[in-house]
């Protein structure tokens, strides 16, 4: 393990996805102002030319550049992400010069960013020209925001990425806060990007109200546990849980904390303000907020309650055991009948991510389940493995299905459609290939083989139930009572998943079977970042249904970072 | 040993209706000579093995490839006598269900969804790992669900939707019940997953299940053995379906188009069956016995409801359905008997089923076709314009009704037989047959006086429906003709000689019983 002070030899390096990110957005904030200024040195006439402001030319001024930049920018982090798995990582730290560490790179963060940043890469391909200057669904480079306007919307997605970024890599409570708020903040200016439409500012407002809350909350419940033990440091949080965790004071900062990283990952009772953000939002915004904001909802729980409040802090269950599974079941049955009714694609989408935010809960739910003993440490630690991969492949085959499905409605949304069930109707005669990359993505999203949906689906249930039987021995004399009641779990899941079959299922009737509307006969827009990016969506998920061996073995490695460190 | 591929489902959207049309025949025509080969592969292929005398547990054609390795999931293929005439049936019913539906709207797109269809349903029978069962068995709904959509009937869209959603929820539930027979193997058992410790493979799970059920012993505990066979069966009681979980067929069946309904009961329906055999009667036999009172009540109750709900149908392909319900109570019978003889009779049943009700079918499709009208008392006398019709419906409803020398009375005989063992050994009473019998009967009558009606009756005054408004009346085109000759003659041919299948099906039950229940259950 290599420790690297700030700014020492080597940080650069370590950290070259996330300095790739700050360039970009030096780039960002730089090149479309530059012009062709000219400064006078004082008290002569001559003039240097200087290219910050003035009058622009064509290639700054174009509105799609800064999408364009921001692009790239998501991609290169990507593909610098990717390849640093090549030849095994060594793990690195990031420490104060007293010896602290404040982030920690390894395969476990460097996973969650592949997520994130491949989430903003497709969100951002998306919207390159897809922002409207007015409602018209002109997307000539004059139907678009002006030039600085769009730079708004790339800048915000840069932050979000930084900060994802930092929550992935943080070692201690604080660095994810200060993370997870520079994310949050830029999603709900995000949210309420569409000033000029009333849902746009209405979504926003009520994200942003909801989203303060649960922050504050989630901070108050931090401090409480700074005051508590004196560090945030996980590590030290954790061996002071360990040593007398029981204590009304941590359980109660605990439990603020829930309800921190609960509204983040749109768990029940805290996911009101995720239907109308999703609704209200650009497509590909709400397709970021379903995929990369929950995968960083559930790293922080992930942080918490297997690293802070690890199970083995009490004996045999974690504390926090029944609280969670109860809140996954309210979670995924609400999510599920909530999305029965929806009659708007987002608001369903968006519920059916608070339904996967149950599964996920449940899992980790399970977790919470094993024994910890002496004798069972080897056996516990490989369920836990199990789960956590299951997990981490769940959000990322997630990105692949759940954001394609919201790319195929922005495509919906350039002609002001995409807002009622019905403006998806006929769209099998329209465009046969975004119709069957749409039914694909339901498909996937109810667990249907082989696509990717239903290995991600499969692998939690298999966790789920490999926890569940872990202390049965095989023999003859098994009784049903043996199993742990997590199994019941996985029994709701599954029931679940059947529920929610009849709702993707429609989208794929109301496609191939209705008319479409009133003016919109014709083909849909064109765009080629979108088609691009859905095509590979969609290849992602059919690939990692049939191929998924080796995704599962890069989240093995992921999960054994998080996982062997105990 | 070949590695079956032939499934490899095309899925071209082509503009091209006839060539498609005809690139989809063909290709079925080379699958159907591929597995006729492979009937008689035993004697010119070393290897293989006759199907008669395979042992329990070893498989012709196998072929085995590492899937997902850390999980235990290889793409392991192989057929026995169980699996095999499946998967005959299904390469036989592919041509005739192209040709028999030759003249389809929007063909392009048809004919390729017809053999998707065919492919998943052959993966389903050979799959001999869990996973690739699991996701052959869901594959199979996709097409099934736009064929009904696109080409259905007035009601498609909710048939489609209740068929889809009614299927996979039992489906999922099973899937938990495998899931959890997974964990519960010991570990490192063969082609166990590197990371998992345990495997998918049917036949290693088989082979587990039946030495730990050995003498009295029950595999995983009374209680827990019990749950997962209810929890296995569910899956397969509503495929097959047995009432009471058959409300999704009828609807199904009367909006799918001709072809989507040929392949749903002649194949997809045995499918539960097949899935009975294979998963929960061989890793469960304690509890198959334990709750065959059961079975044989559900098996009973579809045979008796399903006819007399027959009787009451004025729609023709609705009486059709129901008259599959009962059938599938023949072979739910058979299966609950737990006799050799009860299973074989099953077995052929499903085959010969098989091969009957894709025909009933097809008159039934070409009736609508010819006379825009499905309900029975529209028509009289067809005999008169469309004899090609008439003789094809006749013939149908008497292989249906279990005639003699055709395929369905061997099975209904077998069944009747096995039947009477089950009830003397049993100690009930032999009256208990009664019921099905006089309700066989009271459908054979049925149907007479039905078909009487629309295909004699009337002599020179024949009324053409009026849905046709007074044109012509047509009979059936040539390749209706074509299918529904082949399809007569397979029936008389398997009812001549039904040995050709009965043979290899004789062959598996017995050393099944011999293998796996017998030494487990002592001899009941």
């Amino acid at each position: 393990m290599e420790q690297i002070e700030p700014f020492a030899e080597g940080f650069v390096l370590a950290l070259a996805p996330e300095f790739v990110l700050v360039i970009g957005l030096f780039t960002l904030m730089i090149v479309p102002n530059m012009g062709n200024a000219k400064f006078r040195i004082p008290l002569t006439q001559i003039r240097v030319p200087w290219f910050f402001g003035g009058k622009r030319g064509k290639l700054d001024s174009d509105p799609r550049l800064p999408g364009l930049f921001a692009t790239v920018f998501f991609t290169i982090a990507f593909g610098l992400t990717a390849t640093s798995f090549v030849n095994g990582m060594v793990k690195t730290q990031i420490v104060t010069p007293s010896g602290t560490p404040m982030l920690q790179i390894d395969e476990f963060s460097r996973m969650f960013e592949l997520i994130f940043f491949g989430a903003l890469a497709l969100a951002s391909a998306a919207s390159v020209n897809r922002l409207p200057a007015t409602g018209r669904s002109d997307r000539s480079p004059n139907g678009l925001y002006n030039n600085r306007r769009q730079v708004d919307f790339y800048v915000l997605l840069i932050t979000t990425g930084l900060g994802m970024a930092v929550v992935a890599l943080a070692q201690d409570l604080f660095m994810l806060f200060i993370g997870l708020e520079l994310a949050s903040f830029s999603t709900y200016v995000l949210v309420s990007f569409m000033k000029e439409s009333k849902e746009g500012t209405e979504a926003g407002m009520k994200y942003f109200i909801v989203g303060s809350v649960a922050s504050g909350v989630g901070l108050y419940g931090l401090s409480l546990l700074y005051l508590w033990s004196g560090s945030l440091q996980f590590t030290e949080l954790s061996a002071a849980f360990a040593a007398n965790g029981m204590e009304p004071l941590p359980l109660i900062a605990l439990g603020m904390l829930l309800v921190g990283f609960g509204f983040k990952v749109s768990a029940a009772p805290f996911h009101f303000a995720a239907p109308d953000a999703y609704a209200g939002a650009t497509a590909p915004v709400a397709g970021v907020l379903a995929t990369a904001s929950k995968a960083m909802g559930v790293l922080g729980l992930l942080r918490i309650l297997l690293t802070i409040a690890s199970p083995e802090a009490t004996d045999g269950s974690a504390v926090w055991l029944v609280a969670l599974g109860v809140l996954s079941v309210i979670t995924m049955t609400w999510g599920n009948l909530a999305a029965l009714g929806s009659t708007n694609p987002k608001r369903m989408l968006a519920y059916s991510s608070v339904a996967h935010a149950g599964y996920m809960l449940a899992a980790i739910t399970a977790i919470g389940a094993l024994n910890w003993e002496e004798g069972h440490i080897d056996m516990s630690n490989d369920a836990a493995l199990v789960v956590v991969t299951a997990l981490i492949f769940h959000l990322t085959v997630l990105v692949c299905f759940k954001l394609g499905a919201f790319l195929v409605l922005s495509l919906l949304e350039s002609e002001k459609g995409g807002h009622t069930l019905e403006s998806l109707g006929g769209l099998a005669k329209r465009d046969p290939f975004i119709a069957v990359a749409m039914f694909i993505f339901m498909m996937s999203l109810a667990g249907v083989p082989p696509l990717s949906g239903f290995v991600s689906k499969l692998l939690v249930i298999m966790g789920i139930v490999k926890v569940a039987l872990l202390d049965v021995t095989v023999n003859s004399d098994l009784v049903f009572g043996d199993i742990h009641w997590v199994w019941f779990l996985a029994l709701l899941m599954v029931i679940n998943s059947a529920i929610s079959v009849f709702y993707y299922l429609r989208v794929g009737l109301v496609m191939y079977f209705h008319e479409p509307e009133e003016g919109r006969e014709g083909p849909l827009p064109k765009g080629s970042p979108v088609r691009f990016a859905i095509i590979a969506c969609l290849i992602t998920t059919i690939f990692f249904g049939v191929g998924a061996g080796h995704l599962i073995a890069l989240c093995e490695a992921a999960a054994n970072a998080l996982v062997g460190a105990w | 040993m070949m590695a079956f591929v032939a499934y490899a489902s095309p899925a071209a959207r082509d503009r091209m209706g006839p060539s498609v049309r005809m690139a989809t025949l063909i290709f079925s025509m080379l699958m159907l000579v591929l597995t006729t080969a492979m009937f008689f592969g035993s004697n010119y292929i070393e290897g293989t093995k006759d199907w008669a005398s395979l042992t329990f547990g070893s498989f012709n054609y196998e072929f085995r490839y590492v899937w997902i390795e850390s999980l235990g999931i290889h793409w392991s293929v192989g057929m026995d006598a169980l699996s095999f005439p499946m998967v005959w049936l299904t390469t036989f019913l592919l041509p005739v269900t192209i040709v028999a539906t030759w003249n389809e709207k929007n063909a392009a797109i048809y004919f390729p969804l017809v053999l998707m269809m065919g492919g998943a349903l052959i993966g389903v029978f050979v799959a001999l790992d869990l996973f690739m069962f699991y996701v052959f068995w869901e594959l199979t709904l996709i097409p099934m669900f736009f064929l009904i959509l696109k080409w259905g009937g007035y009601d498609r869209k909710y048939a489609s939707q209740k068929f889809f959603i009614y299927t996979f929820a039992a489906s999922v539930i099973m899937l938990l019940g495998l899931v959890t027979v997974y964990f519960l193997q010991p570990e490192n058992l063969s082609y166990a997953g590197a990371w998992t410790g345990r495997t998918f493979d049917i036949p290693t799970l088989t082979a587990h299940a039946q030495s730990a059920n050995a003498g009295g012993a029950w595999f995983l505990g009374e209680s827990l053995q019990k749950i997962l066979f209810v929890m296995l069966m569910i899956g397969f009681l509503v495929k097959l379906p047995s009432v009471p979980f058959h409300t999704w067929l009828p609807d199904a069946h009367v909006q799918a188009p001709t072809g989507g309904s040929m392949l749903l009961a002649g194949v997809m329906l045995k499918m539960g069956a097949y899935g009975m055999f294979r998963l929960p009667l061989a890793f469960f036999p304690h509890a198959a016995e334990h709750f065959q009172f059961w079975l044989m009540a559900f098996g009973m109750v579809s045979l008796v409801w399903g006819a007399i709900v027959c009787l009451g149908q004025t729609n023709l392909k609705k009486m059709v359905a129901y008259s599959s319900v009962s059938h599938m109570g023949v072979i739910l019978i058979g299966i609950a008997t737990m006799q050799p003889l009860g299973w074989a009779a099953a077995l052929f049943m499903m085959f010969a089923h098989g091969i009957i009700s894709p025909m009933l079918f097809a008159v039934c499709g070409a009736f609508k076709h010819h006379y825009h009208s499905m309900e029975i008392g529209s028509m009289r006398g067809m005999a008169k314009h469309s004899p090609w019709l008439a003789t094809s419906m006749m013939f149908a409803w008497m292989a249906s009704l279990g005639l003699p020398l055709l395929a369905g009375f061997v099975a209904e005989l077998m069944m009747f037989l096995a039947l009477w063992h089950f009830l003397s050994a049993e100690g009930w009473s032999v009256l208990w047959m009664v019921g099905p019998a006089l309700v066989l009967a009271l459908t054979a009558a049925y149907y007479l006086w039905s078909m009487q009606r629309t295909i004699f009756e009337g002599g020179d005054e024949t009324q053409p429906p009026e849905s046709l408004k007074g044109q012509r009346v047509p009979d059936i085109g040539d390749a209706e003709k074509v299918a529904m000759l082949i399809l007569a003659a397979f029936t008389i041919l398997f009812g001549i000689m039904p040995w050709i299948a009965l043979d290899m099906m004789n062959g598996w039950t017995v050393a099944f019983f011999e293998t796996l229940l017998i030494p487990i259950l002592g001899g009941a």
